[in-house]
């Protein structure tokens, strides 16, 4: 019966992913609600035919094979799938209620939302608050609601600051804190750094939801976050000497907004390595930056004369000195 | 040291002699001498210290009077065992009601060896820095106390926090029941049985709740009676335990009104003075954290209402269009700001939509476009012409804001939609002072209105720009409020501007029109980059094939 399950999704899959590509909603709601029609049940449906195919639409993107206003829509869609599945599976909670939500900045909401409505599945009581929410708007419904625990989602580990931040409001709450997302690194290493407690995912999540041990207060972490605050007051310089470098005329008033961006994330993701000291975290980002940046066309050496740059500005911070000299930049393979 | 430390060691018997000590070295020293002639030992009679010494096999050779008031019995020529004294050793040791410190010190006397024990008594020290240790662990206690109790702002959790700290330093078993709400009290206990650091809780009626709970809610302290213990245990508040072996403790958690609740701990042993005191340091914490925590939900709750009255609704469902819309008030814990949008189904089948700005920000700014959208609602009953509309709507906030003087002003898009023949929209948009809508066309490309018009409110009959504009199948219209493009981000925090706002929706043709709003809010966010930022809505309308059935969200039986 899995078997045939299986192979139901499976040839389910390319039309799915077909849909995606028109952005057709319709479509898209009909396959899946066809899985579960056929007895697939609705877990299988979010976690084996919407997370991979969403995973896929991201591949696209950062090889430059879709537009972002292809990957936005797409995004778009797959939400409306879920919730379609999640009104059709009509699940009753029988358990607590838990908080679901995007820490401010993030807007990869996706990933959450497939755990809230897997946990939804499990009995759990979920309410998800979305994409970015504000740490203020978070903390006042946490007060007022008093939930089990609230899971926070971190897709992009140059949040981690921010992230670290939040989590340390919703503590203040005394409402017990879980968090997921690869922004916690793929084994939630950078999660015990800032020693808070980590789920690979949605079926992780609810079992450590269940253990009464989950509720005990963990003491805060002591991070020495000196180098990491000097690195944030240098970023406009740091960007600036960057700039210096390259030569501005020649680019579209877009592309010089990428490129400050892009200067803007290399910053973010080398304090929120130096953060959590671990060069790992920047390694990771410049070989996702690669990628997006060679699949662009983006000449990769102007990369690696900024990060030359920025070394040499850095000489007094040691960590981003170390991890700067180290990182080596590799276009896509 | 000080001279109080030394007061019960003057009390011996004999007089320092006067001639005493420059002539002899210290009895401590290593040094071989000449053994003492008996009595000569008058010297350390006054020593806080005793000595006993001993010959290698133990039998005592002499010893001070301090040593003797240790262990009486001592007598020259036994050994401690024959004189009816425990055997000394070094270290701390208990010698009957008194613990004593003891050093052992070999000496050669006279090629002679022998054994020298001093002995202190260190009861009172003991005691003294024991009693000092408790009073810090106490204000220790009752410091983290409050800095945890500070933390919710839930009443449950504050509570769960207050019986969970309680145990184990107040008693074995600490339970919280809130003050009563409907006729019904709801109660947290820790250490009921399922391990010290469980929590768990109930509801009780307020009728039936024990005599001494109901008098702690009441702001009185029951006194202390075996049958308080009785009263818990008739409840299951003893978690087990006997009452006859239980001390309890009630006390009010005391709040700027009345208390906010009681507090109840159990224990083993009898509670003393300095324990009550401490309970009820803790009690004033708690009921403080408790009150927080009241006054906080009964303002949440205010706030709340008043949040669903004036945030957005959700816009109907109009054959030929779908509604998307992203909202970000700039004040984020309430969600209500001076932005506002909407729409409404008109009676030909058609729909009037609108998004619009008044000055000021926060609660004052959503009470006022609640007005205003309040205004619409009426005015769209007598006239769905939207410049004509916006006309009357002027005359109408002019009055009010006349009338209570607060002279505010707004501006905004309203407009009505039609469907065409092929699955378009017909626009019919007026602007009174607003950003002028966007237009995303079929071929991927961004098309700005013109369309400016007069702030509304501020003077009679302004001039309000009208136009209208035809929306192919799958175009879409998109308006935004100048929270979007005065947003100050990027590296230098320069103004998000038309331009980038156009370039952002360029190619977006074929997002449906949640999709296009989303996507404005995300680069909105990602440009300012946590920085604080204005209220942010924007609206898009867009055209769909009537042809497409509207979703189905339920499951279709399989056939």
């Amino acid at each position: 019966m899995t078997a045939v399950l299986d192979s139901a999704v499976e040839s389910a899959y390319p039309r799915y992913l077909h849909c995606l590509d028109l952005a057709d909603e319709n479509g898209a709601i009909d396959v899946a609600l066809s899985l579960l029609d056929a007895g697939v049940p609705a877990e299988r449906v979010l976690l084996s035919l919407v997370a991979p195919a969403q995973a896929q639409v991201g591949e696209w993107w950062q090889r430059n094979e879709w537009s972002v206003a292809q990957e936005h829509a797409a995004t778009h869609v797959s939400e409306r799938v879920v919730a379609a599945v999640a009104i059709a599976a009509r699940t009753r909670p029988t358990r607590e209620r838990v908080v679901v939500a995007c820490l401010d900045g993030e807007w990869h909401a996706l990933p959450a939302r497939l755990v809230a409505e897997v946990l939804r599945l499990d009995g759990w009581d979920v309410t998800f608050l979305g994409a970015s929410v504000p740490s203020p708007h978070l903390v006042s419904y946490l007060h007022r609601h008093d939930p089990r625990a609230v899971l926070l989602a971190c897709a992009l580990p140059m949040r981690l600051p921010h992230a670290f931040r939040a989590i340390e409001a919703c503590r203040r709450t005394d409402v017990p804190v879980l968090v997921g997302g690869r922004g916690f690194g793929a084994d939630g290493r950078w999660a015990a750094k800032l020693g808070v407690a980590f789920a690979s995912d949605a079926r992780a999540a609810s079992s450590v939801l269940a253990t009464p041990a989950f509720d005990a207060a963990t003491p805060p972490a002591l991070l020495d976050d000196t180098e990491y605050a000097g690195l944030v007051a240098a970023k406009v310089e740091l960007i600036d000497l960057a700039l210096e470098r390259l030569d501005l005329r020649r680019y579209s008033p877009a592309q010089v907004d990428a490129t400050l961006a892009d200067l803007g994330y290399i910053v973010d993701s080398l304090a929120a390595a130096v953060y959590v000291d671990d060069a790992s975290l920047f390694g990771e980002f410049v070989g996702w930056l690669g990628e997006v940046l060679s699949s662009r066309g983006v000449p990769l050496h102007t990369v690696g004369l900024t990060f030359d740059v920025m070394a040499d500005r850095l000489r007094d911070f040691p960590r981003a000195h170390r991890f700067l000299r180290e990182v080596a930049l590799r276009p896509a393979a | 040291m000080n001279p109080a430390d030394l007061d019960g060691s003057e009390s011996g018997g004999r007089q320092v002699p006067l001639t005493a000590a420059p002539d002899r070295p210290a009895v401590t020293s290593l040094a071989p001498r000449q053994t003492p002639p008996p009595g000569e030992l008058a010297l350390v009679d006054n020593f806080r210290e005793g000595v006993v010494v001993t010959d290698p096999t133990g039998v005592i050779r002499e010893f001070s009077q301090p040593a003797l008031r240790l262990m009486p019995g001592l007598v020259v020529g036994h050994t401690f065992a024959g004189c009816g004294v425990a055997p000394l050793s070094a270290g701390e040791l208990t010698i009957g009601e008194r613990r004593v410190r003891c050093r052992r010190v070999d000496l050669t006397i006279a090629g002679a060896t022998s054994i020298a024990w001093y002995v202190e008594d260190v009861t009172d020290a003991i005691a003294r820095s024991d009693a000092l240790l408790a009073e810090r662990g106490r204000a220790r206690f009752l410091a983290t106390a409050s800095q945890q109790l500070g933390n919710p702002l839930h009443e449950d959790r504050a509570a769960r926090a207050a019986v969970r700290l309680a145990v184990p330093t107040l008693g074995e078993v600490a339970v919280v029941v809130l003050a009563p709400r409907r006729g019904r009290a709801r109660w947290w206990r820790a250490g009921g049985g399922d391990g010290p650091t469980l929590v768990d809780g109930g509801v009780h009626s307020a009728d039936g709740l024990p005599p001494a709970v109901a008098q702690a809610l009441d702001g009185t302290e029951p006194s202390e009676a075996d049958w308080l213990a009785d009263q818990l245990a008739e409840v299951g508040w003893l978690g087990g335990r006997r009452p006859d072996t239980a001390a309890v403790r009630v006390v009010s958690l005391p709040g700027s009104a009345s208390p906010t609740g009681a507090l109840i701990v159990v224990r083993g042993t009898p509670f003393d003075e300095h324990d009550v005191e401490m309970l009820r340091g803790f009690a004033a914490r708690a009921g403080a954290a408790l009150d927080a925590a009241v006054l906080y939900r009964d303002q949440a709750e205010v706030a709340e209402t008043l949040q669903a009255s004036l945030a957005p609704s959700e816009p109907p469902g109009v054959g030929g269009v779908q509604w998307g819309a992203a909202y970000r008030p700039a004040q984020s814990s309430l969600r209500i700001g001076g932005d506002f949008y909407g729409a409404h189904e008109l009676p030909d089948g058609g729909a009037l939509f609108y998004l619009g700005d008044v000055s000021g920000k926060g609660v004052d700014a959503a009470v006022f476009t609640g007005q205003i959208r309040q205004g619409i609602q009426a005015l769209r009953r007598i006239e769905s012409d939207p410049a004509r509309l916006l006309t009357l709507l002027n005359d109408s906030v002019l009055e009010t804001t006349r009338a209570h003087g607060h002279g505010r002003f707004a501006t905004m898009v309203l407009g009505s939609t039609h469907p065409t023949h092929g699955g378009g929209l017909s626009l019919t948009l007026a602007s009174g002072g607003h950003l002028p809508p966007v237009v995303l066309r079929s071929d991927g490309t961004v098309e700005t209105l013109d369309l400016r018009g007069m702030l509304i409110g501020v003077v009679p009959d302004p001039r309000i720009a009208a136009l209208t504009v035809q929306l192919a199948a799958g175009e879409t219209c998109v308006l935004f409020s100048d929270g979007v493009t005065e947003a100050r981000g990027g590296v230098r925090g320069e103004q998000f501007g038309a331009a980038r706002l156009v370039a952002a929706l360029e190619g977006c043709q074929r997002m449906p029109a949640p999709a296009v709003a989303e996507r404005v809010e995300q680069v909105i966010g990602d440009w300012l980059g946590g920085r604080n930022h204005d209220d942010i809505a924007v609206f898009a309308i867009r055209a769909v094939p009537p042809s497409v059935p509207q979703r189905h969200l339920h499951a279709v039986p399989a056939s």
